[in-house]
């Protein structure tokens, strides 16, 4: 199934309306990795690192943002001309990657694994530091941002044209 | 009068349930975005985050100048930056290159999932291992640092001759 995509530079104006609500509304930045940590801490106690500081608490605002977005994309899928429906279709990627379901299946696990744990090496991930940090201009963010840029283009011209 | 964290928990998932739907409108739950942006052949998803960053800088100016206060904390919006951290360009390759293998990040993942990708579900397991792996390793460290800290302690003591 594919989504109804909006014109970029008005997908582009509603995120940033999105980002500046979410600091009026919430008090503080969005952010979408950090929760993948509070369910870390509800899956196990036994990880120190997932009950202390920021994960003292668990049932927090950034769990349930993380837990609302699906619900979003149901809602995208359902608005969208074509019927919603299941598919392990990845678009141009499946001429590249493995050609069995689990093949596929781990190639995407090794890399939710590396978003996973880059993240939290560089503190936050796409929304974090491209978005919202670039909102508010915080030189780290920038820095990671561009990173996170300049290798996926790189990974994606390995993968693509080579 | 609803508690401060019911309001909170409720805003923030509504906020998601937004977030999950204009990410997917956006483009940038569907794979050829990201292929094509970094093999630079449509510009999509640059234009989204360029204009996305665009308006939020000139939204956060705004909400600074004139001290607003947040609907849910009651108090002038804290805008907290994320902190340069040791590692942070290291995660950030790691990180840029699970985006370039996946074609997604862990925002547009759940959203995925949402539009029933199947491949979203194990990009998802995926993050909770590396993050979880993350976790593990820290935690580690932590304890490490400790065992040395009390080890250092006791060295001192005895330095100054209390050591009986």
């Amino acid at each position: 199934m594919e989504v109804l995509v909006w014109e970029a530079w008005i997908a582009g104006v509603v995120l940033g309306a999105f980002v500046m609500t979410h600091f009026w509304l919430m008090g503080k930045p969005a952010g979408c990795s950090t929760g993948y940590g509070n369910l870390c801490g509800m899956m196990t106690n036994r990880i120190e690192f997932f009950q202390i500081g920021e994960y003292a608490e668990k049932n927090n605002s950034k769990l349930w943002f993380l837990l609302g977005i699906p619900i979003g994309g149901l809602l995208s899928g359902l608005t969208s001309p074509e019927p919603w429906n299941f598919s392990f279709s990845m678009g141009m990627y499946d001429e590249i990657l493995p050609q069995t379901y689990a093949g596929k299946a781990m190639w995407v696990m090794l890399g939710g694994a590396l978003l996973g744990f880059g993240a939290r090496l560089a503190g936050a991930c796409t929304t974090g530091h491209a978005l919202v940090g670039g909102a508010m201009l915080n030189p780290a963010s920038l820095l990671a941002g561009a990173v996170f840029f300049a290798s996926a283009f790189f990974t994606t011209q390995l993968l693509f044209k080579t | 009068m609803t508690s401060f964290k019911f309001r909170n928990n409720l805003f923030g998932w509504i906020m998601g349930i937004a977030f999950g739907f204009i990410m997917s409108k956006a483009g940038a739950t569907t794979y050829n975005y990201h292929a094509k942006m970094f093999l630079l052949i449509d510009f999509q998803l640059i234009v989204v985050i360029s204009a996305s960053v665009m308006i939020s800088i000139i939204g956060v100016f705004f909400l600074k100048k004139f001290k607003i206060k947040s609907i849910v904390t009651r108090k002038e919006v804290d805008f907290v930056k994320k902190p340069y951290q040791k590692g942070l360009i290291l995660g950030a390759f790691l990180f840029g290159t699970g985006w370039g293998m996946t074609a997604s990040c862990p925002g547009t993942i759940p959203a995925m999932i949402g539009e029933g990708k199947i491949a979203g579900i194990f990009a998802f397991i995926g993050i909770i291992i590396g993050t979880m792996t993350y976790g593990i390793l820290k935690s580690y460290l932590m304890m490490e640092r400790r065992y040395d800290g009390s080890r250092q302690t006791k060295k001192t003591t005895c330095d100054d001759n209390n050591c009986n």
